[in-house]
């Protein structure tokens, strides 16, 4: 069970003019599905990607499971890292096949090939990518690309997701694989938390039990 | 000065290994500098004077380095002045802000999205970097490639450093130089054809690599 704590955090671009985030202090964790809504430019990326661990906000603190995350040791911060993961809005696959770009989290956490395969094979077989797998990633459509991302993300078994806007690049058909693999992660115990400008950018069977608006990079308000 | 195709051969490969292990020692420096000035947000003064710096003349370099190897300087205790040696100094010198500038091009695109990528699937800082550097591996052969023309192609600091020694640190460059000050032009000819072939050679050599490995 993970805890992800931002307590009083703001967020400032090095090169923008204003906060992307201010003040904001919410709790992310294991179960369920929290929907962060806003508008583009809202802050919801900074949001997902600081309770992400991977940015380290300018004021404020970011704990996780009581522990200031950002003065652990790195070994500990990559331990804890490995227990979440975050899918990017626009997909960032690596050069390479499909099945190597979903085997990398498998690989960087000491698994063997054919180990990693075998794993990244099943998760490919429940979203649908079995026959892409010797493609080249830069061959993908925009929505198999999204696929593969979260395919990347799902194989890792983190028991927190963040997925920013998933399905923007996604069919209906895409999108419900997707739902059905992220509700069976969520009956494993594993938390959601989707980016998304609204509740209806969701698709069935992906009900949020939490919904936290945001504006102009504040906490406008957050919903049961 | 009518060169045997042995001496063409020889004055061939020392070109290649000079300019190929100066290619090198300039790499195993400014791909790491460039790989550190990726993460830095405010480069534009250090970029600007590592841009300025690319074209900067052969033979001032030369002349310093000369100044700095004769026997009077202060490394003249080294010896090293009329050798490869200095030649392969100069050259690796020569190259630096062109591999920085055109590496760090390469790498400023990718660091940031795959460093958060490498952090956000749980990899060590090793690990990220092995990312990056690998996504990158296109750029970063290109700024090798264009290093080892810039630096087989030079004929400033072979000559003053190097001395155009025939058997020992003449190169394609300095043999041509040598053919047309003595009006063997046919020679310089065959010389440059050389030269240009190996450049060309390097560039497609290397893009066909990194092609078979991206697929």
């Amino acid at each position: 069970m993970i805890i992800i704590k931002l307590r009083g955090v703001w967020h400032h671009y090095p090169d923008a003019s204003s906060w992307a985030l201010k003040d904001v202090s919410v709790e992310l964790g294991s179960g369920g599905i929290t929907l962060v809504a806003g508008h583009n430019g809202s802050g919801k990326t900074t949001l997902l990607k600081i309770a992400a661990l991977i940015y380290r906000p300018t004021r404020g603190e970011v704990t996780v499971n009581g522990r200031d995350f950002w003065i652990l040791e790195e070994a500990e911060k990559i331990m804890v890292r490995r227990r979440i993961t975050y899918i990017h809005e626009k997909p960032v696959l690596m050069r390479g096949r499909v099945l190597e770009n979903i085997m990398y989290p498998l690989r960087i956490r000491g698994l063997g090939r054919e180990d990693a395969a075998m794993k990244a094979k099943m998760v490919m077989r429940e979203l649908g990518l079995v026959d892409l797998a010797d493609k080249s990633a830069r061959e993908l459509s925009a929505g198999q690309s999204q696929l593969v991302a979260i395919a990347r993300a799902l194989v890792a078994e983190p028991e927190l997701i963040l997925l920013d806007e998933p399905f923007a690049h996604l069919d209906s058909w895409k999108s419900g694989l997707v739902a059905q693999a992220l509700q069976a992660r969520m009956r494993n115990g594993v938390g959601i938390v989707i980016a998304s400008h609204s509740r209806g950018e969701l698709p069935e069977g992906l009900e949020p039990d939490r919904i936290i608006v945001l504006e102009d990079g504040r906490i406008r308000e957050t919903r049961c | 000065m009518s060169l045997a195709l042995s001496e063409i051969l020889d004055v061939t490969i020392r070109s290649l290994y000079v300019s190929g292990l100066a290619t090198l020692l300039s790499a195993s420096w400014s791909i790491p500098a460039a790989y550190l000035l990726s993460f830095r947000r405010r480069v534009g003064v250090l970029e600007a004077v590592v841009e300025s710096l690319v074209g900067v003349p052969t033979v001032l370099l030369g002349l310093l380095l000369y100044m700095l190897l004769s026997s009077s300087g202060p490394l003249g205790f080294l010896k090293l002045l009329y050798t490869p040696h200095a030649i392969i100094i100069g050259q690796s010198i020569l190259i630096t802000p062109l591999i920085i500038s055109t590496c760090y091009r390469a790498l400023r695109v990718v660091a940031a999205p795959y460093l958060e990528l490498a952090l956000s699937m749980g990899a060590s800082r090793s690990q990220a970097m092995m990312l990056i550097l690998r996504e990158s591996a296109p750029g970063i052969a290109a700024s090798a490639v264009m290093g080892f023309s810039r630096a087989v192609g030079e004929l400033g600091i072979a000559m003053m450093v190097g001395g155009n020694i025939r058997g020992s640190t003449m190169v394609l460059t300095t043999a041509i130089a040598l053919g047309v000050t003595r009006g063997e032009f046919e020679a310089a000819i065959i010389l440059g054809i050389i030269l240009l072939a190996l450049t060309i050679a390097t560039a497609v050599s290397m893009k066909a690599s990194m092609g078979v490995r991206a697929l």
